[in-house]
Parts: structure tokens; C-alpha cells; sequence
């Protein structure tokens, strides 16, 4: 039971962690390989606040989103002038810094040994400290996070970004300040990256740069482009599906050691067959298999 | 500390420039005529060294036989990517993000085959007896950093001649240009990028084994490699003369960095230069536009 509790939880971190890479990804079109890299400042700083200042949850948890929405503007404002692969290359460069920082700074973020015993959240006297209670605090924030997104894709500002997604020139022309917007989103989506990052560091109690790799960011962009881009609940299907699928294998009895690597070809092979067969995930309104502005 | 190091420094920043190098030229010929990043080429330059690794050390072919059929093998595999993955995908006509999305999905594949296989600590194929290397102006250099010098000289002169005076050479920078309009001259698209696929292979396995030689590999050595190799064709501005300035600069700017902060910062000075370069020159050292028209 406690299994099933866990993996429910990694699924309402995941879900969160992919519906807000989908807003920029799905529904702006434009593909970041940061995303692991907000998870991880908002997993750091919440973690580092508990532990060095006893701060309480919730602050944290908002300083976490601000924190990582700062990020969000210091790494998007620059990058996002820039067109197409070369933004993705930007991005992915960012997340290798970051990486670097959360392991070289030793005497900031404890470098490769990570930080222990990360105190678990208390809110207003109740102490989270069991599955059952975590599952419902992931599920109040992976909750906030769908609606909230769903607010911003619902809105006249969501028809602007699938726009910019069609066509940006275009979209640029009625009058529109996409630069000023896309910043805007990108920062968005950091911050709400953050708050997976909370859960996640409070959670687990320990946390370490290794969580927050370059892979990661692979990963969490599977979970969007095969559940669906440009789809919320797609997000939340793909994360069900993509962290299910490889504890599948553990009944087969795989040996751990393989176990690992297994589970990350399966998300690569994965990926592989969508896009040959299936670009547009499981229920992705917007296929980015179409030939774009010619 | 007591040897000089700044004799040293130069021969360390020469090698890895040559390094990046060949690296960059690998992944430049397949980026020219395909205009997507093909993240797998990460593992192509692995697999160079692992193949090498199976043939000489596990199958106990002698190195000299193992080199030319692991860079056989890498060929093929990188043939095979762009025939199963990459060719169907360009005939759909789908966009370089698709296809590069496949790609990352292909080098999480294979990258971790290779884990499961061979496992994630170091090997090596290195004889048993580390040579002590020669002295040069107070500065030592192995045998293996002198093949990786010369080795890179060469490859560059082959690649020059290659695009200047050979038809296939000229058909791919007709391809590269605009691979539609190549096709009205008789020019068979798919068949020059399967070319660039197969030269391009080459090179990443011949630089994969080269540095396997000088410091042993693990399976995600080719990642950290490929991303090197992109800094500097972005800095460069994918042509040669370009990217020979960006090798060098990015390896002088690295082993020298370390003299400042420490070693571990070594990548972040390489993307910060990069980050640098997309903001203020993003066309590179010399001018020429890599980036594709807008719209």
C-alpha cells in the first residue's frame, strides 16, 4: 500500500512538473531543456531555507516560486531572442550551469553528497510526515498548478501563446508583444516547476544534484510530447503513464541494477516510436509534426 | 607544482582544441546537410570507443585490427539511425524539432545499451605500462597526445580537400544550402545526408577512440564531447577556418579558467562563452550565417 502511495506521489510531482514545461513547450512551441534545472532552485531553496533558518513550509514554498520565477526572467530574457535549435541549445546549456552549481558549490548546496534530512512540512500545526498526507498535499498543489495553468490556456493570453505557436511573425503583426509574453510564460513555467521541486525535497527529506540532470529535463519533456503537447490533461496522463510503465518491470523481476537502465530505454525508445508514429502524443491537440511557416 | 606550467598548459589546451576539433567537424558535416541537432551523434562517438574496447580487449583482436572495424561498426550504426529514424521522419516532412526530439530519444536508447552492457565505471583500453612521455620545453607530451594532434591536422586538410574538390564534397554543400532545389539538379538528396551520416560517424568514432586512448571511457563520455562540439560550431559559424579558431579558443579558455577557479568549472566556462556568442555574435567568428531565415 505504502508503494502505491509513492509511486501516486512521484505521479502528482511529475504532473506538475510537466504541465508547467507543456505551457512553454505545448502551448508556446517553444521547447526548453531547463525544465529539471527550476525543479531543481525550487528543491535547493526550500531545502536550504528549512534547514539553515527553520523557516515554515508555506514561506518556503513561495520563496521557491520567487526564487525560481527570477531565474526564470534572468535565463529567458537573454535566451529566448534566440530562434529555434539554437534556443534549445541555450537552454540546455543553462541546465548543465546550474547542474554545476548545485555540485561544485559545496559550501552552498553540500556539491555531490546533497543535503540530509530536510525537515517535512508543517502547515498551520498539522505535520506532514506520512504518505497519506503527503498524497493529499501533492494533490491540493498538483491541483493548483492544473488550474491555475488552465486559467493562463483558457484566457486571451493562452490564445495569444498558441498564436505564437502558429505563427509568430504573424501574431507579432496584430500588434502584439510576443517577446514581452514569451518571458512572461517562460517565467510562469519556471516558478511552477518550483513548486514540484518543494514537494519533492520535502518529501524524499534528501536531496542531491543528481535529480536534477540533464536527463531529468529528457524525461519530463517525454512526459509532455507523449502525452499530448498543447494538452493539460495530457500532461497529467503522460506523467501517470510514463512513471507507471517502468514499475511494471519490477514484477517481471528485473535485477535492480539493470532495472535503471531499462527504464530509461523504454522512455527513449518511447520517444523514438511517437515521433515516428504518433508525433502528436496520446491526446496533444497541436502535432508539432506539421511543416511550419513556410 | 614544481614542473613549469605553463609550457604545460599550452601542450593540455592544444590537445583538447584538437579534440573538440575533430568532434566539431563530425558533427558540422551531418548538422550542414540535415539542419537539425542530431544529439544521438553523442553516442556514435562512445560507441567508437566501446566497439574498441569489445574487439581488442574482449575478443582479443589486436588494437591495430580493432581501431578500423569499431569505426566500421560506428559507421554503421550511424547509417542505420538515419535510415530507420530520420529517413522516414524527412519524408513526412517533419519539422528539425521532431527530429530532434527522436534523436535525444535514440541517445537515451542507446547511451543506456551501453550502461547495461559494459556497465557505468571507467574502462580502458590502454596497454598496461603508462609511458612516461617526452620532454618538450619543460612540458611533457604522451605519444597519444601526439597522434591526437597530428591525427586532428590531417583530418582537418582531408576535410577542406573533401568540400573543395570532390563531387560529393560540392554536392553536399549544394544539399545544405537548400536540399529541394539540389534535387532539381540531379543531386540525390537522401543519399548525400546518408554520406554525411557515414563520414560524420567516422570522425565521432575516430575522435571517441582517440580520447579513450589519452583518458579512458565511460558510456556518457559522448555527451559532454557532442555539447563541446556544438559550442564551438555555433562559435565558429560551422565553417572550418571559423571552427578551428573556436577549438582553439574554447580549449585555452578552459585549461586556462582552471588556473582562476577550479576545475570543475570547466563546462560552465564553455557555455558561458557560448551563452555569449548566441547573444552577441550568434552568426560566429567569422560572419557567416548558420541560422536558418526566419520564417
Amino acid at each position: 500500500m505504502i508503494y502505491l502511495l509513492h509511486i501516486i506521489i512521484l505521479i502528482e510531482i511529475y504532473a506538475i512538473l510537466s504541465i508547467s514545461l507543456n505551457l512553454i513547450a505545448g502551448y508556446t512551441g517553444i521547447l526548453s531543456m531547463a525544465q529539471a534545472a527550476f525543479y531543481g532552485i525550487g528543491a535547493y531553496v526550500a531545502a536550504l531555507m528549512a534547514l539553515n533558518f527553520n523557516t515554515p513550509f508555506l514561506l518556503n514554498l513561495i520563496l521557491a516560486v520567487i526564487i525560481a520565477g527570477v531565474f526564470g526572467a534572468l535565463i529567458g530574457i537573454p535566451s529566448l531572442r534566440i530562434k529555434d535549435d539554437y534556443f534549445i541549445i541555450a537552454t540546455f546549456a543553462f541546465q548543465i550551469i546550474i547542474f554545476s552549481v548545485l555540485n561544485n558549490f559545496v559550501s552552498f548546496t553540500g556539491g555531490p553528497m546533497g543535503l540530509p534530512g530536510i525537515p517535512q512540512p508543517e502547515i498551520f500545526g498539522f505535520v506532514i510526515d506520512n504518505h497519506w498526507s503527503f498524497l493529499i498535499l501533492g494533490l491540493l498543489l498538483a491541483v493548483f498548478t492544473y488550474y491555475f495553468s488552465k486559467r493562463i490556456v483558457t484566457s486571451p493570453i493562452g490564445r495569444t501563446l498558441k498564436a505564437v505557436r502558429e505563427d509568430e511573425v504573424f501574431t507579432q503583426s496584430l500588434g502584439k508583444n510576443v517577446a514581452a509574453l514569451k518571458v512572461k510564460i517562460f517565467v510562469v513555467s519556471a516558478a511552477l516547476a518550483a513548486i514540484a521541486g518543494v514537494l519533492y525535497a520535502t518529501y524524499i527529506t534528501y536531496i542531491d544534484p543528481t535529480s536534477f540532470t540533464v536527463n531529468e529535463s529528457i524525461f519530463i519533456i517525454s512526459i509532455v510530447i507523449i502525452g499530448g503537447a498543447g494538452n493539460l490533461k495530457g500532461s497529467i496522463l503522460g506523467a501517470v503513464v510514463l512513471v507507471m510503465l517502468p514499475e511494471l518491470l519490477r514484477f517481471v523481476g528485473l535485477p535492480n541494477a539493470v532495472a535503471a537502465n531499462i527504464r530509461q530505454m523504454l522512455y527513449g525508445g518511447l520517444l523514438v516510436a511517437f515521433m515516428l508514429w504518433r508525433p502528436r502524443g496520446f491526446i496533444g491537440e497541436y502535432s508539432i509534426n506539421r511543416e511550419s511557416k513556410k | 607544482m614544481v614542473l613549469n606550467m605553463f609550457p604545460q598548459t599550452i601542450i593540455n589546451s592544444l590537445v583538447l582544441s584538437y579534440i573538440f576539433l575533430i568532434v566539431t567537424l563530425s558533427f558540422s558535416i551531418i548538422y550542414s546537410t540535415t539542419r537539425f541537432f542530431h544529439f544521438a551523434h553523442a553516442v556514435i562517438f562512445t560507441s567508437g570507443a566501446y566497439f574498441t574496447f569489445l574487439l581488442h580487449k574482449q575478443l582479443g583482436f589486436s588494437l591495430v585490427l580493432s581501431i578500423p572495424m569499431a569505426i566500421l561498426l560506428s559507421i554503421l550504426l550511424g547509417c542505420l539511425i538515419e535510415h530507420f529514424i530520420y529517413k522516414p521522419l524527412r519524408k513526412k516532412q517533419a519539422p528539425p524539432m521532431i527530429l530532434l526530439l527522436a534523436s535525444l530519444g535514440t541517445y537515451i536508447f542507446l547511451q543506456n545499451t551501453i550502461s547495461m552492457i559494459f556497465g557505468d565505471d571507467t574502462k580502458s583500453i590502454r596497454s598496461g605500462v603508462v609511458k612516461e612521455g617526452l620532454n618538450f620545453f619543460d612540458a611533457r607530451i604522451t605519444p597519444i597526445q601526439i597522434t591526437i594532434i597530428t591525427t586532428s591536422i590531417i583530418v582537418t586538410v582531408l576535410m577542406i580537400l573533401f568540400y573543395k574538390k570532390t563531387q560529393l564534397g560540392k554536392s553536399m554543400k549544394a544539399v545544405a544550402s537548400d536540399s529541394e532545389l539540389s534535387e532539381y539538379t540531379g543531386i540525390n538528396a537522401n543519399r548525400v545526408i546518408l554520406w554525411s551520416f557515414a563520414i560524420g560517424s567516422g570522425l565521432a568514432a575516430l575522435a571517441g577512440i582517440l580520447v579513450s586512448l589519452d583518458v579512458d571511457m565511460t558510456p556518457t563520455m559522448g555527451m559532454n564531447a557532442l555539447l563541446m562540439g556544438v559550442v564551438v560550431m555555433i562559435v565558429g559559424g560551422n565553417n572550418i577556418k571559423g571552427m578551428v579558431c573556436a577549438a582553439l579558443l574554447l580549449g585555452f579558455a578552459q585549461n586556462y579558467g582552471v588556473w582562476y577557479i577550479s576545475s570543475q568549472w570547466k563546462d560552465t566556462i564553455a557555455f558561458v562563452i557560448l551563452v555569449l556568442f548566441l547573444l552577441f555574435k550568434p552568426e560566429g567568428f567569422f560572419g557567416v550565417k548558420i541560422r536558418k531565415q526566419s520564417i
